[in-house]
Formats: structure tokens, sequence, C-alpha cells
């Protein structure tokens, strides 16, 4: 019995202009798996990661979400969702976490949690507050839920983002860069929540220079270097003995 | 007391008309700003220009002029269109709805530009959020990107709105019962200009009082949650 990936990207290409910013990536999640995904910054990473979910169209490629391809069409420059209808409901199941959080500025902690399901997924409201009351708590937030995102720290902010994921119960969730934008000392809290999530067997696409991070929750390893995958394995194989020159200059730069 | 000889009530129906003409050509021009700054901002070049042709002519035509031109504009074209299909009747617009046309088009031409501003300073992330949940646009629009816009924009539309407020006066000219009018009236039958002129000055001015404070307690509800606490 062969599984069907949960998420199956097939030679992404993206350019900007005339540069071509991604030459041809594929990748493959299945249920359970968490995949870092590294390399030096101008790489690609964030245009492939929003690519998955059309923040980005990519220009040529393959999109299959539980075995079902995304319909795509030409557009102007790229390619563009050929049913809109398709693209929002792999949206509502494929979950993004921003380097900047993005929180909904006019809405608390909690309507901030609540929209996703409330008015998207249109799940009770008494249902859904209870639930995300859950997630508050599970990201420990609980405390601010009646706040305003203005007055919580960045860490804190990060966690109601995920928080804020999780509510839609997404079944692949995107992360990145969900550290870059904190001080050093409220990285260790969100990736503490991101360790639970990974042990509770999610599927994830994690966009990171937390080293130590990837290293220990990733059951893959893929390292981007100019548009194109340069180097993939488990953990194991990418950090201790890299094939590629550049990514063992890029690992000895960072360590 | 003062004695107005008689025209106290006629001041304050004429105040009611007043605040109902004002509070009319708001609503009508939050819809044409909204919509105006939405056009500016839209790719599509048909729909920039006639955004553009608005705000150009209506700010470059004296608000007087504009009153004018629709009230008497308007009845000739609603009689040739009616005639088109055979309806030889005289049309006419009354002056409310006239002046609800004018003011309206003018707020709506200047908060195009209040709009517009406040659309464009909405971050990118604001919209992508929303995007990557699987919102539609529609409900992106008025759930996420609209109380932001509010927000930014209120303190130039309550600025834009006092000027509708006192402007609603030119549209005594063509016959609507207002402060202005009611006012001039009294003028006339009474020879005391400097005692109703002042009487319709103190009537704006308590309106416009009234409309400072209603703004400022919007502004602060609006902003619940922007600023640090
Ligand atoms: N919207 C855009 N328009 C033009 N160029 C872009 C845009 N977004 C990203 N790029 C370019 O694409 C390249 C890859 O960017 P990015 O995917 O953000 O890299 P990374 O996340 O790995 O740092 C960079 O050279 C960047 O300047
Ligand atoms: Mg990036």
């Amino acid at each position: 019995m062969s599984k069907v990936p949960a998420l199956e990207l097939n030679d992404i290409h993206k350019t900007f202009g005339d540069v071509e910013v991604l030459k041809g990536i594929s990748l493959k999640a299945y249920d359970g798996d968490v995949i870092s995904i590294l390399g030096s910054s101008g790489s690609g990473k964030s245009t492939f990661l929003r690519c998955i979910n059309m923040l980005e169209n990519p220009t040529k490629g393959e999109i299959i979400f539980n075995g079902e391809p995304l319909s795509l069409k030409p557009g102007e420059t790229d390619l563009v969702a050929a049913n809109m209808k398709q693209l929002t409901q792999m949206r509502q199941q494929i979950g993004f976490v921003f380097q900047s959080f993005n929180l909904w500025p006019h809405m608390t902690i909690l309507e901030n949690v609540m929209e996703g399901p409330a008015n998207v997924l249109k799940r009770p409201k008494n249902e859904v507050k209870a639930y995300a009351e859950h997630l508050l708590n599970k990201v420990g937030i609980a405390d601010k839920k009646d706040m305003y995102p203005s007055q919580l720290s960045g860490g804190q902010q990060q966690r109601v983002a995920i928080a804020r994921t999780l509510a839609m119960d997404p079944q692949v969730i995107l992360f990145d860069e969900p550290t870059s934008a904190l001080d050093p000392e409220l990285v260790g809290e969100v990736l503490g929540v991101m360790r639970n999530l990974a042990d509770e067997g999610r599927t994830m696409l994690i966009v990171t220079h937390e080293m130590n991070f990837a290293r220990e929750v990733s059951s893959e390893v893929v390292f981007l270097h100019q548009g194109l995958v340069e180097e993939k394995g488990t953990p194991t194989q990418v950090f201790e003995n890299p094939q590629s020159e550049r990514c063992k200059g890029f690992l000895s730069s960072t360590f | 007391m003062i004695d107005l000889h008689g025209f106290g009530n006629q001041l304050l129906q004429g105040a009611v008309i007043t605040v109902e003409l004002a509070f009319a050509s708001l609503i009508v021009g939050l819809i044409l700003g909204l919509l105006g700054a939405s056009a500016k901002l839209s790719s599509i070049k048909a729909l920039q220009w006639i955004a553009n042709a608005y705000t150009t002519i209506i700010r470059g035509i004296p608000e007087l002029l504009t009153v004018l031109i629709i009230y008497f504009g308007a009845t000739s074209v609603l009689m040739s269109v009616a005639s088109l299909f055979g309806y030889e009747e005289y049309i006419e617009i009354g002056p409310f709805v006239a002046g609800v046309t004018a003011l309206g088009l003018t707020f709506g031409a200047y908060a195009t530009e209040v709009f517009r501003g406040a659309l464009q300073s909405i971050p990118k992330g604001q919209h992508e959020a929303a995007v990557a949940l699987g919102m539609g646009n529609v409900r992106k629009f008025y759930r996420i990107i609209l109380p932001q816009v509010w927000r930014m924009a209120l303190p130039g539309l309550g600025n834009l709105f006092l000027v509708l407020l006192k402007d609603t006066a030119l549209v005594s000219v063509v016959g609507l019962d207002d402060i202005m009018r009611k006012a001039s009236i009294a003028v006339s039958s009474t020879k005391e200009p400097f005692l109703f002129y002042s009487a319709a000055a103190c009537m704006y001015l308590i309106l416009t009082i009234i409309s400072m404070v209603a703004v400022h307690y919007m502004e602060k509800k609006a902003s619940r949650g922007i600023k640090r606490t």
C-alpha cells in the first residue's frame, strides 16, 4: 500500500521580473513529517513556502494536496488558481505562520484566534470560543485572551499566531522563520510550542535559522541554494555528513 | 430671554433639515469615497481614470456651483431622458435630493483621498494573514481591512464632516428650508438681520461642537488596542 503525500510540490518555478528565484523545487510531505528548510538569505525559502498556498503565484509547477492537484491556469505573468473555491478550501487546511506574526490589531487575542473557525469555517460560536481558549492555554497565553496584540511581547504574539492557525485544524502548517523577528530571549518559548506540535505528530514545513531546533525535531532537512534544492536528507545525514560544499559552508558558518 | 419674534420654532425646524441633509450626504459621501479609493487603487485602468476624473472635477468646482448645476441640470437631464421614453410631464428633483447629491459628491471626492491613504497604510501582512486562513475577499474587507481603515480615516473624515455641515447652508439658495433659509426669511419679515444671523451662527456652532465630541468618542472607540497601554 503506497501512502498519498499530504502535500506534494512538483518542479515549482518562480520568476520576479526577469529574475528566476525558484528554479524547479520538488518536495513531498507525508502526514507527520516535519521538514526544515534551510538556506542563506535570498535563496528562495520564503518564496517557495508562499507558493505552496499561493500567497505568491508560481510561474510553473504543480501543487498537490492530499492527492488532489490544485488547478492552475496561466495568468498575465504566472500561474493563477483556476478554481478559487478549491484554493480557498486548500488554504483553510494549510496553516501559515508569518515571521512578522500579522495578528489583527483591532481584535483581542481571543477574537484573533476565533476569527477563522467562527467566520470562515462558520462553526458555532460557543464551541469555537471553548476551543480557542483551550488553544491559548496550550500555547501559554490563556491569561492574555482579552488583551490586544500591541500589549503582548513578540514571543507572545507569535504564540497567539500559532494558536490562530491551529484553530483552523490545519492538516499541514507552514512556518516562515517564526522566530527571526524575536529578541533572542523570546525565541525559546516559540520553539517550545513548535516542538510540542512536532511531538503531537503535526505535519509541518519550517523555514528556520535555528539549527539545533531543526536538527532535533525534523524528519527531513532540505537545504536551498539559489532557488534549487542543493542537499536533502535526514537531519543526521545533512548535519553530520553534508555532501555539497555549499551546504557544508553554510552549516559551518551558522554553528 | 432673547425675543425671536416667534421664529424660534422655524429655526429649529430648519436645524432638523440641516442635520438630515448633513447625515444623508455623509452616508452617500462615505460610500462614494470608499468606491473612489478602491477604484484609484485597483489595477483596472478605466476605473482609475473614472475616479481621477471624478475627484478632479468635483474638487475643481466651487460647492455652490455644484449645488446649482445639480439642481438645475438634473432636472433638464431627467426630463430629456424621460422624453426619450415618451414621458413629457415636468419632472423636478427637490432641493433636498439635489443637496444630498451635490454635497455627497463633494464629500465623496475628498473622502476618496482620505480612504486611499488609509487603505495604503494597511500592511500587506494584514491581508495575507486573512488570505492564508482561506478568508474570501468580501469578508476580509469588512472584518479585517475596513475596521483598520476606519480608524485611520476617522480624523480626516471628521474634519470633512465639519466642512460638510457648514456647506449645507449653500443648499438654501435652491430653496431648501434649512437653518440658513429660515434665518433669511425671518430677517426679511422682521428686519433684524443681526439677531437672526447670530442665532443661525449659534445653531451651526452647537451642531459643530456636538459633531466634534461624537467624532472624538468614535476615535477613542476605534483605536482600542492600538496604543500600548
Ligand atoms: N515580491 C518580490 N519581488 C521581487 N523580488 C522578490 C520578491 N520577493 C522576493 N524576491 C527576491 O527573491 C529572492 C528570494 O527571496 P526570498 O524567497 O524572500 O528568500 P529567503 O526567504 O530565502 O531569504 C530574493 O532575491 C528576493 O529579493
Ligand atoms: Mg525569507
